[in-house]
């Protein structure tokens, strides 16, 4: 990545994997079961 | 600066943010709209205001210029807030509030934790710990905003204070949080925009994303020679382990922020305003990339100027700014990016201010009217007034008090504001709030105890051991004749670190020998909430 430390260079994977991440869990939860009221 | 076309802009702006809090207005009718947006807020919307309550200017100028100094190791926050602020926060959080906030018929944070434990003194607790110690936040996020109208548009810095005030003052008492969150959604939507162009333009400007990272990593030997002596180790590595540095970024920057946004109270509120929870499922789709075009834009930017400036200028971003870390941000946007916009992001910060005031102040509204009005009583006063009148009547007081501690509170004091409302939050809420939502057997007794314990002990780490507040403050020094009660590391270990397990270890203690609540109550309270 260019870093010179491993956990910076982790952190800059992370950040945009975990901005992946949210976007796939909130698709797979597209259609969750509404909760009947 | 090319006056017709800002003109144009600003007033196309206007007209957008007054539509919306007209509309607010429109379909605020009743205590429930004004409190929880009528529990029926789409998703999205919710997802963006969620978003742009939580990023103020602050983040973007202070947290960013601070990346400029310390380097890409600020990136942990921004996973972080990513993984904690919403992945955990709405997947975790968000569900089990919204439908607890139903079952009790709860519309605001302190009367979910009051009703919750069946308390009325940690209601009136917790609405007094937002009421009393939110304008200190509230002042540092307007002074943020005021001091950029004050740049940008040449504005005095009393008008922009008093201009900026009494207008978001005046759309969150009209339009209550649905006003709030539409305009929100709106400057959320500004702030992607503005953002995300303009992380695109700096790893333009840089020659892309290696190119960038290694030529920062090639600058170590320029770190000014004081902050290598406190840790630093260039700008796309962690600071020394154990140093001063590696203590501020990870205890007071990384951990305090990325932590303490679990327990803010004007963002948990979002959670109350959907109908359903696949909404706050939905919304993680939304939240996830706006959070990362948002401080993480902030800390890429901020170290990567370093290089645009060495090879432009032959200097540091911090000798560009001359010192003041407030100012690389918008030196280096003015530098890479074109004139236009410059008008584009000038509107960016501007909505991330308003967007942050406008949530504080309704917060802290409703917890005046709920949680001190209703709890002791005080609403026999003004016979016949409603819920709504009184959250008017305390968006008032509150934004008078930010007003004046606006003009009373020093310059640099946004950061430290920020950290310490964060500190507390978590410190005083996060254990009974995580107790309140998975731990059915926690007693109101227990949970009192850690709200109070979690914010004594974070309040006393501040004023005693913390060294940015404690000197600042110089208690210390009258009390004890020296700046901190304690040496190095304390000074630089933030409070939250021994704050959060106090309250913790006092919640689980106190709660395991007290009697505990009654079956029915909690029944009720857990109903459809798992």
């Amino acid at each position: 990545m260019g870093m010179q430390d491993i956990w910076v260079s982790a952190a800059w994977v992370l950040s945009i994997g975990s901005a992946v991440g949210c976007v796939v869990y909130g698709a797979l939860h597209w259609n969750y079961a509404e909760d009947e009221e | 600066m090319n006056i017709p076309i800002l003109i144009v802009v600003v007033l196309l702006y206007l007209g957008i943010m007054t539509a919306l809090m007209v509309l607010g207005y429109r379909r605020t009718k009743t205590d429930a709209d004004f409190m929880v947006a009528g529990r029926s807020m789409h998703p999205w919307i919710m997802a963006l205001s969620y978003g742009a309550a939580f990023i103020s200017t602050s983040a973007i100028i202070g947290f960013g210029g601070a990346a400029g100094l310390f380097g890409f190791s600020l990136l942990w926050l921004t996973v972080l807030t990513i993984v904690v602020g919403i992945f955990i926060a709405f997947a975790f959080f968000g569900p089990r509030i919204r439908r607890m906030s139903y079952n009790l018929g709860s519309d605001t944070f302190s009367s979910l934790l009051g009703n919750r434990f069946q308390s009325k003194a940690l209601a009136t607790y917790s609405g007094l710990l937002i009421f009393l110690l939110m304008p200190a936040y509230t002042s540092a996020i307007l002074i943020g905003g005021a001091r950029f109208l004050q740049d940008a548009l040449g504005m005095p810095y009393t008008t922009s204070l008093l201009l900026l005030g009494i207008v978001i003052g005046l759309y969150v008492m009209s339009g209550g949080l649905r006003g709030v969150m539409y305009t929100d959604a709106f400057f959320a939507v500004v702030m992607l925009i503005g953002m995300a162009s303009l992380l695109f333009g700096t790893y333009r400007a840089v020659g892309g994303v290696i190119a960038g990272h290694s030529g920062l990593s090639a600058l170590t030997s320029l770190v000014p020679e004081g902050l290598v002596a406190q840790g630093h180790r260039g700008w796309t590595s962690m600071p020394a382990l154990g140093s001063k540095l590696w203590w501020t970024v990870v205890s007071t920057v990384i951990l305090g922020v990325g932590i303490g946004v679990l327990a803010q109270p004007q963002l948990t509120m979002r959670f109350m305003t959907v109908k359903q929870p696949r909404s706050i499922y939905q919304a993680i789709l939304v939240g996830g990339i706006f959070i990362f075009f948002m401080t993480g834009t902030a800390f890429i930017v901020g170290p990567l100027s370093n290089l645009y400036f060495y090879q432009t200028q032959g200097q540091i971003s911090i000798q560009v700014a001359q010192g003041n870390i407030d100012r690389i941000v918008p030196i280096f946007v003015s530098s890479i990016m074109p004139n236009w916009f410059l008008y584009f992001f000038m509107l960016t910060l501007l909505s991330a201010a308003i967007s942050t005031l406008s949530s504080l102040l309704h917060v802290q509204g409703t917890a005046f009217a709920r949680d001190l009005v209703g709890t002791l009583g005080i609403g026999k006063l003004i016979p016949g007034a409603s819920t709504t009148v009184w959250a008017k009547l305390g968006i008032i007081i509150a934004l008078a008090a930010s007003i004046a501690l606006a003009y009373i509170l020093p310059a640099n004091i946004i950061a430290r504001a920020t950290a310490f409302w964060f500190g507390i939050c978590a410190a005083a809420f996060l254990p009974t709030l995580v107790a309140a939502l998975y731990w059915p057997s926690a007693t109101k007794t227990g949970a009192l105890a850690s709200t109070v314990a979690g914010s004594l002990a974070s309040g006393l780490g501040y004023l005693l051991l913390h060294e940015q507040e404690a000197v600042a403050i110089g208690l210390a020094s009258r009390l004890l004749g020296r700046a901190t009660l304690l040496p190095f590391p304390w000074t630089h270990i933030d409070p939250l670190i021994y704050s959060l397990p106090v309250a913790t270890v006092t919640l689980v203690a106190v709660s395991l020998l007290t009697r505990k609540p009654a079956v029915q109550h909690i029944e009720n309270t857990f109903r459809k909430v798992a």
